[in-house]
């Protein structure tokens, strides 16, 4: 039985028996959240609390949530509130939790992943819940067999009294008429059990057995499937299209035009699919349309110059240092546009029935699609119901969900309950990406290599202006498209004409001690789609950043390791893990033609360093191993932060190597991964992961491993051939 | 109508026999398992065995398996126990994201039929046509030569099965 129909408010007020299942609530934060949890309740369940639910069988279901888009949450948050709770993680009966309030992420304030803040923004919270309803069944266990707690200890799931063990379940009708504590003691670091195990990851069995269902699997009766013709150039509007032809092609119901182009719909995916490839549509021209990758760069080179940029930081004296510096370097480095490419391309399956709708998809942003489909299908959110599944891939893309507008307004439009499905060339080329970047950065460096002075500059596109657009009319779905417009073109006057993006300069300055720092920035957007991509600002100021580091090294005649320790005393997280990579640098010997590059970097809270092994033979450069040292605080999981890290690095490494968008005429060239190359297998490093031991609450782990690897193989190639790459992808000259 | 075995029983299909094999698979037969990557046989993420071979069904026309045995992950153990891959996936935490996996162990499972003991650069060859986007290549290959050292076992159990 579902229990959308009680209330939060009785939730609160009472302590109700509902359909012969037992809910109590609190909020953990205090504050009142609106409308009911989207808990489907079992018979005799127990609810102390949003994330989870006991059975009188002791099955405990957690409601995780995050998004599960292979980072690794779903272990690490189950794994908190296990912890606290004393319950085995992977004996968890794992759900991934519906939209309401108490979802929220803390770090953010809305229902949302990203940004590898999970584990950092759930650590207290989850194990405050773990250990609230762990003294809860104390109390009733006490209660039901008259033992002093102070004779009960507890162990996965059972409270142990001498030689008995009662199983939580056991307890749960005499707990939910108690007061639940808000504040019972947690845990000391050095009683943990489950943090910091050595443990499979909780999803690894679905996902090896193909049983993991993500939103692609969806199967509804009465489904049909959904193909979108869009517009070659972003933005264009149509002008004319043939529908008849296509309309009395096999299996073909339905030929529609909606905001982003011409939806075919069909009994079958396959039979869209072809109808639509057999569809003649024509657009408009928009200024988009004469731009080319040549002009887009050179209007970059301009903009590095241009007396509008802003100066969101300017501290010291930069410019009196030139003169007094030992060695002044500056240089430009250039980084393109990219997809995320993540495997399963985007999809989602809408059903509307009557004043209801449902949504399954595999999102970054549950509360976002729900509003989408509220907002296109004109229903009241509170009746949108949103069922999560595994995402085949985020990495920040999944965080945009025009494919759920798409969908809703076909299912609107049809009366058909609507699975749409893009194919690998709409991702690639009419997807959101990471935007291009021209940075120039001039540094200077006394006689003892002490850096004086950091002058950085970059001109490209902002992801902020995208975000809020796509963002304002998912979360407030009431709100009508004129104040929508508004409240867009308001942010984006402000974003232009008095603060810089932080995520357009982030990690382009901050790691080195220098006195006199000045970064400026212009922002130059010609339309191409933008949105956060893994590491975000990080992924390309690294790269310049680490690169210029390399030069002022070799300029000052010192290793590259000791250069950054004597340039990092204001940082010393940073400077260990530089530290500790540089001692593991001593002991790798690497084979003749093989050449090590070095590179550290702050993002998400994490310090991470890395070696890079590199060879190059006949022009093409091999990257044969990687040491990776990394400080994330406490690591919940340690596989899962080598996993992480493994990952970064790959990812990184397709952007080092392949990863490069062109554009001609507005169009994004690339359509699959035969001009849009991933990394395989066969050019994988080897990655030994290094954790640094911490008592610190863990920080981030699923972006901080990208931005050193693209700076590491660089310096690594320069020490192999003599070339300073400063443009991505490193193309030998 | 074409007929084929899927996972060991027959079955028939009447859609249009260009239709690649993924998608009958996929929505008539409802298995769902096997994925959609890149429809050009670039990724593998569709991989499934037709008469043993590892095959890109993303696009094979449903018609070039007419009388063949065709196998998908949810098929890949006829045993109760998992395959020793699926077992040594799991061992190693080797599925971020995991949705190329079944396509991964579908291709490392024909190699280790054909091969039961690869080297290291023998796994890389035989999985170069699987993308992993989340970049789980180092633990793929550990966990394809873990799985090879118990797959004699494995056959073992099959061929005992089978003669019953």
């Amino acid at each position: 039985m579902h229990i959308e129909n009680v209330s939060r408010r009785r939730f609160l007020k009472t302590t109700a028996v509902v359909g012969g299942g037992v809910v109590i609530g609190f909020s953990l934060t205090g504050c009142s959240s609106p409308g009911p949890l989207p808990i489907e309740l079992a018979e005799g369940g127990f609810v102390p609390n949003a994330f989870l639910q006991l059975l009188p069988d002791n099955t405990l279901r957690f409601y995780t949530p995050r998004d599960e888009m292979g980072q690794g949450v779903t272990t690490g948050l189950s794994t908190l509130l296990g912890e606290e709770f004393d319950f085995d993680p992977l004996d968890m009966d794992i759900r991934f939790a519906g939209v309401h309030e108490d979802y929220n992420n803390p770090g953010m304030g809305v229902q949302a992943t990203g940004g590898s803040n999970a584990t950092h923004a759930h650590f207290d919270q989850l194990r405050q819940v773990g250990a609230n309803a762990r003294a809860l069944i104390l109390a009733a266990a006490e209660h039901d067999l008259a033992i002093g707690q102070e004779q009960m200890s507890t162990d996965n799931g059972e409270i142990l009294v001498g030689s008995e063990r009662y199983p939580y379940g056991q307890f749960v009708k005499t707990a939910a008429t108690l007061t639940p504590p808000t504040e019972a003691p947690l845990k000391a670091q050095s009683a943990f059990k489950y943090i910091g195990r050595e443990s499979t990851r909780v999803d690894a069995l679905a996902k090896s057995t193909g049983t993991a269902v993500f939103g692609i699997d969806i199967d509804l009766p009465g489904m049909h499937h959904a193909v979108v013709k869009r517009s070659p150039v972003a933005g264009a509007a149509l002008q004319s299209f043939d529908a008849e032809l296509v309309k009395t092609m096999p299996g073909v119901t339905d030929v529609i035009e909606i905001g982003s182009g011409i939806a075919v719909v069909a009994e079958r995916y396959w039979q869209a699919k072809v109808a639509a490839d057999a569809l003649e549509v024509s657009w408009t021209s928009v200024p988009l349309s004469k731009v080319n990758s040549k002009t887009i760069r050179a209007d970059y080179e301009v903009a590095l110059t241009s007396n509008e940029a802003l100066v969101p930081t300017d501290e010291g004296d930069v410019d009196a240092q030139w003169n007094s510096a030992e060695h002044v370097l500056e240089a430009d480095y250039w980084t393109p546009f990219l997809s995320h490419a993540p495997l399963e391309p985007m999809n989602a399956v809408v059903r509307i029935q009557g004043n209801e709708a449902e949504v399954w998809s595999g999102t970054q942003g549950p509360v976002a699609a729900q509003g989408l489909v509220a907002r296109f299908s004109g229903i009241d959110p509170e009746r949108v119901k949103v069922h999560q599944t595994y995402l085949g891939g985020g990495f920040g893309r999944r965080g945009t969900l025009t494919h759920i507008i798409e969908a809703t307004q076909i299912a609107v439009a049809t009366g058909k309950p609507i699975h749409l499905l893009w194919s690998r060339e709409d991702d690639l080329k009419h997807g959101l990406y990471r935007p291009a970047s021209l940075m120039r950065l001039k540094a200077g460096v006394d006689a003892e290599g002490k850096i004086l002075a950091w002058d950085a500059a970059r001109a490209g596109g902002n992801i902020s202006e995208d975000t809020i657009k796509n963002m304002m009319p998912a979360l407030f779905p009431g709100l009508g498209d004129g104040m929508i417009d508004w409240t867009v073109g308001l942010a984006k006057g402000a974003l232009k004409g008095w603060v810089t993006d932080p995520s357009s300069i982030e990690g382009l300055f901050e790691d080195y001690d220098q006195v006199h720092t000045r970064i400026k920035h212009t922002t130059i957007n010609h339309g191409i789609p933008l949105t956060f991509w893994r590491s975000v600002g990080h992924s390309y100021t690294a790269f310049a950043k680490e690169s210029m580091i390399d030069e002022l090294a070799l300029a000052s005649g010192q290793d590259p390791v000791a250069f950054r320790l004597n340039n990092t005393q204001n940082k010393p997280r940073l400077q260990n893990v530089i530290r500790v990579a540089g001692e593991a640098l001593q002991g790798m010997l690497p084979k003749q033609g093989h050449y090590l590059g070095f590179a550290a970097h702050h993002s998400f809270l994490t310090d991470v360093a890395q070696i890079a092994e590199v060879s190059v033979q006949a022009g093409r450069i091999h990257v044969h191993k990687v040491l990776c040292v990394v400080d994330c605080g406490i690591a919940v999981n340690p596989d899962i932060v080598r996993a992480q890290m493994e990952g970064a690095i790959m990812f990184g490494l397709t952007a080092a190597l392949h990863g490069e968008h062109q554009i001609q005429d507005g169009e994004v060239m690339e359509s699959n991964f035969d001009n849009y190359p991933i990394l395989r297998m066969t050019e994988a490093p080897s990655v030994d992961v290094v954790i640094i031991p911490s008592t610190d609450k863990p920080t981030g782990v699923g972006e901080p491993g990208l931005p050193p690897i693209a700076p590491a193989v660089a310096n690594a190639v320069y020490r192999a051939t003599g070339q300073r790459l400063r443009s991505l992808p490193l193309r030998l000259a | 109508m074409i007929e084929f075995k899927l996972n060991g029983e027959t079955v028939s299909t009447g859609e249009d026999p260009n239709t690649p094999l993924l998608w009958v698979i996929r929505d008539t037969f409802k298995l769902k398992g096997s994925k959609f990557g890149c429809g050009a046989g670039l990724c593998g993420a569709c991989t499934m065995h037709v008469d043993g071979v590892a095959v890109r069904t993303c696009i094979l026309p449903v018609m070039a398996v007419a009388d063949k045995n065709v196998t998908t992950i949810e098929g890949l153990s006829d045993t109760d126990d998992l395959h020793p891959l699926q077992r040594a996936w799991v061992a190693h935490s080797v599925p971020q994201c995991g949705y190329c996996q079944s396509g991964q162990i579908m291709s490392a499972a024909a190699l280790l039929d054909n091969n039961p003991s690869p080297s290291a650069a023998e796994v890389e060859s035989a999985l170069a046509g699987n993308i992993c986007r989340c970049g789980c290549y180092p633990r793929i290959k550990q966990a394809v030569l873990a799985a090879s050292d118990a797959m004699p076992q494995f056959q073992n159990a099959l061929s005992t099965r089978q003669e019953v």
